[in-house]
């Protein structure tokens, strides 16, 4: 590596040397044979207290330290005594000298036992330095450092892929769908030698681009929009941090100021609407407070989320692990945690004021305002329709025909009470007051609010729920954080300030800023250090996640993780490199990905050329090849609809509702208390066909089918996603509702766009493939078509299901009794999906080749 | 055992068996078989020798009252109605304070086998198999909110999206028959408060997920095609989409991978076959259907018991991990109707399963536990008018049992206080029932470990101590 080597950290300084030479050489003397002078060199506080002729250390000044002066032959007192013949080794002077400037850390074996690292486990905290390019190189860096090592392994490399799957990879690599067949001939036929170049600069200033790269960066963030646990609430305007995220990748903002607007844009600007809607991220996490939960509670596992996900996002060092000890894979000490932890202190839950902006897309506000609105409605008079009863009820019992002739207070009792109703009645009521709260919260996402924070609380838009007792901004105090031993909060340690991560300071050398000890400007202060170009940490955590989702893997294989436990980088230059070069080209992105997509490595063909793989490079570290790699869940479902023509390009705005597994739709969910009302899919297709980006996020509904591909847990920062194949997987695939109503609508697609049938086969390849069919599977799919016509013919479609009631049972509360309730469904009118019996046997056999081609391997396969 | 320290990345291998449900058809590839004994599913020797290599677990949502249940105090009878006040204190939520007044319990008590414990007297059934049950009264939640609790109890973690406890059991062991999914969950009529992340793999692979079997309609999502779709037609697709496969693997002979995903499609197809089987209950005889109340005119006992045999059904099938739910153990008010429906739903599903368990000799070898998310309290802040008092949460003091391999049948240990308040005596927190649920399993949490994000995590998190007092000598 090109780093300049810095002195080992003097704990490891004093284990490994320093004390090793005091036992060898010292303690005969000064220690456990005999106390001479009465110097006892065995613990810190014998040097420290010193014999008679003084201390023999003064820490942090080695110079005038006796310990050093003597061994090193400065002064009258030379030890060991024999002269220059019997001193120390240069090197254990230097060492002597470092340790005691460093300030003499004494470690012991107990506290030795809790680390467990290694200088060269910390790679990522040394400084950045651009290392050269290697020498015989290429004409993109990216390749010279690459192919030097193929060179030392003697391993050829693949060649350059043809453009038909140059097409698709990129394609599917920067806006997550596949190319359409006229653009993928529009670049087979394009001779011009840069036309490679002309198209990733074409897919990059492409909408789709951001939603793709959005969506990465939703999964570290762990966006949903919802707050998860018992109610799992909407968090109304939560789609307008993802709406941001997208805008952010689209319009290549600098990454500096992504961090910055993300950490503490209140505090940099309140006037930027951007800023406030970006602040979002720190409260994405999973949080709920109710008249069960503890307030000490919420708000601490709100502070440990959020240290957490600053920590694992921004810098990739898992800081939860020093939540109840000192890390013991990374130099990271519990105080650290609580250090950083006290930055956001002072961070509060605000639903601010931030006028809908020119770029986001408010479209169907109005509508589905006065839709909820009327459903709010409804489910008020339903409500409302229990309180009559009450005091019908109540006026027969006291024998009065009007409310004002009851005694005083028996009404109200009565109304509380819910006097008259009977328990199961009573469930339904609950029923009702829940949805009433719940879609209460959802009438907020039409607001022009922002889901934000703010330092301090912000008077009139605090945002904590009805239980959260927030104190007045006259009156706040910034609270005290405090180490909790074992992560336990009623067992408070000592208090700490605001910190920073010490460890980036000591190894890299980047001084630390003033933190303030104020309200405001903590975040502000955070942000900057983050993002400054002399972290060690934040420009390579960046780059490294690129490359991931154009290789398949990072240069260190842990996108979220550069301490001990995470993989150590397999082209640690070449990481160097491009982390350098990413801040030099102003932490643009999209100039990380012109400069990796355009490199020989990444145009390699997925076909290794070397027979000799196997043994030389088996997991293809090296990159020899292209690696193939399945697609996302959010990339499969969006190519299904692109490919079937149905993909609604709409881009932004409040959630949608997909078309999701009829049985989940319909599934009873709790609801703190009662059940949350029914899912149901968006009425227009314009709506439910969008990409899967812009689907709301609910923690407790994930999409079945987003799931079973391995989508991310909304939970937790998703740092990769994982691509297993399970039984499952076929099962939503080939046998789920969306998939067969999408196969047949690529059907009538097929018919409508395709000419004879050999030509609708072709285009059904081009469409999902992105080539022609050979011959032989030319031959199969009309056979298979001619094959399952006649089977239509003689199988006549199901009929079309006539709406149906859903009706839910829950467990009462209040007497274990099941209650049954009829579900609440949408009013509006469905703009249905086309049905096997609206079509002929021929497309409906049709449909049977395109369910085919959408569950193939070739399909779900990037190459 | 480090190599169980698989990362979480398991590139080939993964691909291959990620299949794995169908290992033994999968072998018929000889690419395959080499590597068949290292399948994610297939199973794993025990870290330590136990008795028990599978586990039901009754989860009891809502969380049950102790008091009304298995630990009785009396003197609440003396207490009934006694106001005091609980000031709001920073680790209490709102709920659990303010006025407040013990209330007895409104059930009359029962001694029930050999160890004459006292249990409520609608126990019928489940009186009869006491002996066979360790009652284990030490133990101590930490939270009093139902979704981080829950969370707590099935996965370590209050903050949802680690590994549930089948999960790890799975990894740890993997699965004896590969046609079924490992770890299954029987979910009541909603499902639970904090959803399927109670039953996630978390950062585990998806081969150890939960699979809910869904009491009505398909078992598993999607397992049948939409209507119209007949087997015929379902299989000249698949015939399609094993050639064009075909072709496409010609191609691409170094990708392994999409020989696992070809096999996939097979395998669930034989799964769609198989696993109405295992779910048909009608073909087991009439008497043990009336053991489980299963049509006996009680629409939820006949649920319940019908979820309580399929559990039977699925270990005895080679399933490694079931999880029973039943609702509505969260009685604040009126909790004599309350919990003594409850009670009177598990009477006799829960019996009958042990009893069942026992005749088939698959007792010796299961572990059956039974618990809430936590207990409830001696008082309550009567909401709703004045003779319809239940109790609110209480983490701690609750009961939990356990009964099958290794567990000290017949026992009670640990106590809690005269109220029944707090646990006073064999007090133990919540993991260290983790820990021993993993040791009667063979499994020893400290080994069983994977990592994630840079941690070896394990089931509790930071190690536990186990509850030697629940294991047989």
């Amino acid at each position: 590596m090109m780093m300049t080597l810095l002195p080992a950290e003097p704990e490891h300084l004093f284990t490994d040397v320093v004390q090793p030479a005091l036992k060898k050489d010292c303690e005969g003397c000064h220690g456990t044979g005999q106390v001479l002078a009465n110097l006892d060199l065995r613990t810190r506080e014998g040097l420290l207290k010193g014999g008679m002729r003084g201390p023999a250390i003064t820490p942090g000044k080695a110079e005038a330290s006796l310990l050093y002066k003597a061994i090193a032959g400065i002064g009258d007192v030379q030890m060991p005594p024999g002269g220059p013949a019997k001193r120390l080794p240069a090197a254990t002077i230097a060492a002597v000298k470092d340790w005691i400037n460093a300030g003499a850390p004494w470690t012991t074996a107990a506290s030795r036992k809790a680390w467990d690292y290694k200088p060269e486990d910390l790679w990522a905290f040394r400084p950045l330095r651009k290392p050269p390019i290697p020498p015989q190189g290429a004409p993109n860096p990216i390749d010279a450092f690459l192919n030097a090592r193929l060179r030392e392994k003697g391993l050829k490399a693949a060649g350059i892929a043809n453009r038909e799957t140059l097409m698709r990879r990129a394609s599917i690599d920067l806006t997550g769908l596949p190319p359409t067949p006229e653009e993928t001939a529009a670049f087979v036929n394009d001779k011009a030698p840069d036309a490679y170049a002309r198209l990733i600069d074409r897919l990059l200033e492409s909408p789709r681009y951001g939603e793709r790269w959005g969506r990465h960066w939703l999964d570290v963030a762990r966006y949903a929009d919802t707050g998860g646990y018992s109610n799992d609430f909407e968090r109304p305007n939560a789609w307008r941090y993802r709406d941001y995220v997208i805008r952010a990748f689209n319009n290549d903002k600098p990454y500096d100021q992504f961090i910055r607007e993300q950490i503490a844009g209140d505090e940099i600007d309140p006037r930027n609407p951007e800023n406030l809607i970006a602040v979002g991220f720190l409260r994405a996490g999973p949080w709920e407070h109710t008249a069960m939960s503890v307030e000490a509670v919420t708000r601490q596992l709100f502070l440990d989320d959020v240290t957490n996900s600053v920590g694992v996002t921004f810098l990739g060092l898992t800081l939860g692990c020093a939540r109840c000890h000192d890390h013991k894979f990374d130099p990271i000490p519990t105080k650290d945690y609580y250090g950083v932890q006290a930055i956001f202190a002072t961070t509060e839950f605000a639903r601010r004021p931030v006028e809908f902006l020119a770029a986001e897309n408010v479209r169907d506000i109005p509508a589905e305002r006065a839709y909820m609105k009327a459903v709010l409605e409804d489910n008020k008079r339903s409500m409302d329709s229990f309180d009559i009863r009450v005091r019908e009820n109540v006026m027969r019992k006291h024998g009065v025909s009007r409310v004002e002739e009851l005694p005083k207070g028996v009404l109200q009792a009565a109304l509380r009470e819910k006097e008259g109703i009977r328990p199961d009645e009573f469930e339904q009521f609950k029923l009702y007051q829940k949805h009433q709260q719940i879609y209460r919260e959802s009438q907020d996402r039409y607001e022009a609010r922002a889901f934000s924070v703010s330092s301090g609380p912000l008077d009139g838009y605090t945002d904590g729920g009805q239980n959260v007792k927030y104190p007045q901004a006259a009156q706040y105090k910034p609270p005290v954080v405090h180490v909790l031993p074992g992560g336990n909060i009623q067992s408070p340690a000592e208090a700490v300030t605001p910190s920073f991560v010490s460890a980036v300071t000591r190894y890299s050398g980047l001084p630390e800023p003033a933190l303030p000890q104020s309200v405001a400007g903590r975040r502000k202060a955070l942000a900057d250090w983050i993002a400054d170009p002399r972290n060690p940490l934040t420009a390579r955590i960046m780059v490294n996640r690129i490359w991931q989702y154009h290789f398949g893997k990072g240069i260190a294989a842990d996108t979220s993780n550069f301490g001990k436990m995470g993989h150590k980088p397999s082209h640690p230059e070449l990481l160097d490199y491009l982390a350098a070069t990413f801040i030099e080209k102003g932490w643009s992105v999209k100039a990380m990905h012109r400069m990796m997509m355009l490199s020989d490595a990444y145009q390699r063909a997925s076909t290794p050329a070397d027979a000799g793989l196997k043994t030389k490079d088996p997991e293809n570290a090296l990159l020899s090849y292209y690696p193939p790699r399945r697609v996302e869940a959010e990339v499969l479902r969006d190519s299904i609809l692109a490919v079937a023509g149905e993909l609604s390009p709409e881009a932004g705005g409040p959630g949608v509702y997909p078309q999701i597994n009829d049985d989940v739709m319909k599934q009873p969910r709790h609801a703190m208390g009662s059940l949350q009302p029914l899912y149901q899919a968006s009425p227009l297709k314009r709506q439910r066909n969008r990409r899967t980006v812009y689907a709301f996020q609910q923690r407790s509904l994930i999409d079945p089918m987003v799931e079973v591909f391995n989508g991310p847990t909304l939970d937790l920062s998703c740092e990769r996603r994982e691509a297993s194949t399970v039984p499952t997987q076929a099962f939503a695939l080939f046998n789920g509702q969306f998939v067969h109503d999408m196969a047949l609508a690529m059907a009538a697609r097929l018919e409508k766009e395709g000419g004879a049938l050999p030509a609708q086969v072709e285009r059904a390849f081009r469409l999902a493939f992105n080539r022609k069919p050979g011959a032989e599977e030319l031959q199969m799919a009309l056979q298979h078509i001619q094959k399952q016509t006649e089977y239509h013919r003689k199988t006549p479609p199901p009929s079309k299901s006539k709406p149906e009631q859903i009706v839910h049972t829950i467990v009462s509360e209040l007497t274990g009794e099941k209650s049954q309730f009829v579900q609440k469904q949408d009013t509006r009118p469905y703009e249905a999906n086309l049905h096997p019996s609206d079509v002929a046997p021929g497309t409906r056999a049709l449909a049977d080749f395109a369910l085919v081609l959408l569950n193939a391997n070739e399909f779900v396969y990037v190459y | 055992m480090g190599d169980r320290l698989v990362p979480a990345a398991l590139n080939r291998r993964d691909f291959l068996f990620g299949s794995g449900m169908g290992l033994g058809a999968v072998a018929l590839s000889s690419l395959l078989a080499e590597e068949a004994q290292a399948g994610v599913l297939s199973p794993r020797p025990q870290h330590i020798p136990a008795k028990a290599k599978r586990c039901i677990f009754l989860l009891m949502e809502g969380g049950p009252s102790h008091i009304d249940t298995f630990d009785p105090k009396p003197k609440l009878a003396d207490l009934h109605m006694t106001r005091f006040q609980k000031e709001r204190n920073k680790f209490e939520a709102n709920m659990n304070t303010g006025e407040r007044y013990y209330v007895r319990s409104p059930f009359t008590f029962q001694r029930a086998g050999k160890m004459g414990i006292e249990i409520n007297s609608l126990f019928r059934e489940f009186s009869g198999v006491v002996d066979d049950v360790c009652f284990y009264r030490g133990l101590k939640a930490e939270s009093v909110n139902h979704p981080t609790a829950l969370y707590h109890l099935n996965t370590g973690n209050q903050f949802g999206g680690d590994p549930a406890v089948g999960a790890w059991s799975a990894y740890g062991l993997g699965t004896e028959n590969q046609n079924l999914p490992a770890f299954v969950v029987l979910p009541d009529v909603a499902y639970p408060q904090g959803g399927s992340a109670n039953w996630s793999n978390g950062y585990l692979p998806a081969h150890y997920q939960g699979t809910p079997l869904r009491p009505e309609g398909t078992p598993i999502l999607d397992m049948r095609p939409p209507a119209g779709v007949t087997t015929e037609r379902q299989r000249a697709n698949l015939d399609l989409l094993s050639k064009l496969n075909a072709i496409h693997k010609a191609q691409h002979p170094e990708h392994e991978e999409l020989a696992a995903r070809l096999e996939s499609y097979e395998l669930a197809f034989r799964m769609q076959a198989e696993m109405p089987g295992v779910v048909d209950l009608s073909k087991e005889p009439a008497k043990t259907l009336e053991m489980y109340g299963i049509g006996g005119g009680e629409k939820d006992v006949d649920a319940l018991g019908r979820r309580c045999l399929l559990a039977r059904r699925l270990v005895q099938a080679g399933v490694r991990f079931v999880q029973v739910i039943a609702m509505g153990w969260d009685s604040h008010d009126y909790i004599e109707k309350a919990h003594g429906t409850r009670i009177q739903v598990m009477d006799r599903p829960v019996a009958a399963l042990l009893k069942d368990l026992k005749r088939t000799g698959l007792l010796d070898e299961t572990l059956v536990v039974w618990a809430g998310e936590f207990g409830r309290s001696p008082d309550n802040g009567i909401r709703r008018g004045g003779q319809a008092w239940g109790r609110d949460h209480n983490a701690n003091a609750m009961t939990v049992w356990l009964a099958g391999g290794g567990v000290k049948a017949g026992h009670i240990i640990g106590a809690t206080d005269e109220t029944g308040g707090a646990a006073v005596e064999a007090v133990h927190p919540l993991k260290d029932l983790h820990v021993t649920l993993l040791h009667l399993l063979g499994l020893d949490d400290n080994k069983l470990r994977y990592l994630h994000a840079g941690r070896e995590k394990q089931l509790s998190q930071t190690g536990g101590a186990l509850i030697r007092e629940l294991l047989r000598a």
